[in-house]
């Protein structure tokens, strides 16, 4: 890991413990409703807690917003060029698609950010929190990588698409 | 009116314990102004510029402008970040071993506001740095007081 992304991760880690601490919670504007009060337009401003941005630099940054019964993870994760931007586009949203599989992935991603989840009591009554901090950490470390090593197939398999079919015009 | 069942009735009842944003700051916090802070800004910029980095972030971080209108905790806040961008990596673990745990708190709110503006984006390696240095010392728990403080700095 480099020197830089270790002190990112960190930051990111032990936020997310200082928010993961959820407990359930019914909506006090709708009868028999629990939603997560982070995501509704509520009137009472004591269930949102104090928003965290976490940032490496200017393209690579973390907003955790937590409420009392739910916390919302933002992650906009590093778009060099605009080849790393159509990936990044089109990777988180096939994982979107699949959003019901991966529980806390919310399906569309705040506006500026790449990616978003959406982490309720539910989810930190039935999974151990700290397996969920391990999994947003690790998803962040993954996705670098990840985009990264699909440019360099992209640019590999470009080159050979150019090769063959330029060769038929050479003489 | 056509849409009368729409109308939320509940945010004209005075007793209706709806709380907003302004509620839940804390009262009888006394109100500053830019001319009562610009002592202190400058008081920071000298001790930054004269390279006593401690007593420079301890200055910053002991009674932050809570009461101050948005305009002079920006002012304030640019004197700060300049002064906790300029401390050097090495340096960042033995000032922190100084602070009290309330000047702990206040930084934490320094780090997250800079982290939050493009000013603070571009410094974001040195403030991930204290920000690791701090959770070193201090754990979660500044982090957790952070969460639920609602004077915003």
């Amino acid at each position: 890991m480099s020197q830089s992304l270790r002190p990112y991760l960190t930051a990111v880690r032990y936020s997310l413990e200082a928010a993961l601490t959820l407990s359930n919670f019914s909506s006090l504007e709708v009868e028999r409703h629990n939603r997560p009060e982070v995501e509704v337009p509520n009137t009472s401003a004591e269930l949102l807690l104090q928003p965290m941005h976490i940032s490496r630099n200017e393209n690579e940054q973390v907003l955790i917003e937590p409420s009392v019964n739910s916390v919302r993870v933002s992650i906009k994760v590093k778009q060099a060029d605009e080849i790393e931007h159509i990936l990044v586009h089109k990777f988180t949203r096939f994982l979107e698609h699949s959003a019901e599989s991966f529980y806390v992935l919310r399906r569309t991603a705040m506006p500026g950010y790449s990616i978003s989840f959406l982490i309720t009591n539910k989810h930190t009554e039935s999974m151990k929190t700290g397996k969920l901090v391990d999994f947003i950490i690790e998803f962040m470390e993954e996705v670098d990588k990840e985009i990264s090593e699909i440019k360099l197939f992209l640019n590999a398999r470009a080159r050979f698409v150019a090769e063959a079919y330029l060769g038929e015009f050479v003489y | 009116m056509d849409n009368w069942r729409r109308i939320d009735i509940d945010a004209f009842d005075p007793e209706s314990g709806r709380l907003s944003a302004q509620d839940l700051i804390p009262p009888n916090e006394t109100v500053v102004t830019l001319q009562e802070l610009q002592p202190k800004i400058s008081q920071l910029r000298s001790l930054a510029s004269s390279g006593s980095m401690d007593s420079a972030v301890k200055l910053a971080t002991s009674d932050p402008p809570y009461g101050a209108d948005n305009s002079t905790k920006a002012t304030y806040f640019q004197a700060v970040l300049e002064a906790l961008t300029q401390v050097r990596q090495s340096d960042i673990a033995n000032i922190i071993q100084q602070l009290s745990s309330e000047q702990q708190d206040v930084l934490v709110k320094y780090l997250y506001k800079g982290m939050s503006v493009p000013e603070g984006q571009k410094q974001g390696g040195i403030l991930l740095a204290w920000f690791e240095k701090l959770t070193q010392k201090a754990g979660v728990n500044p982090i957790v007081r952070y969460l639920s403080d609602r004077r915003t700095i």
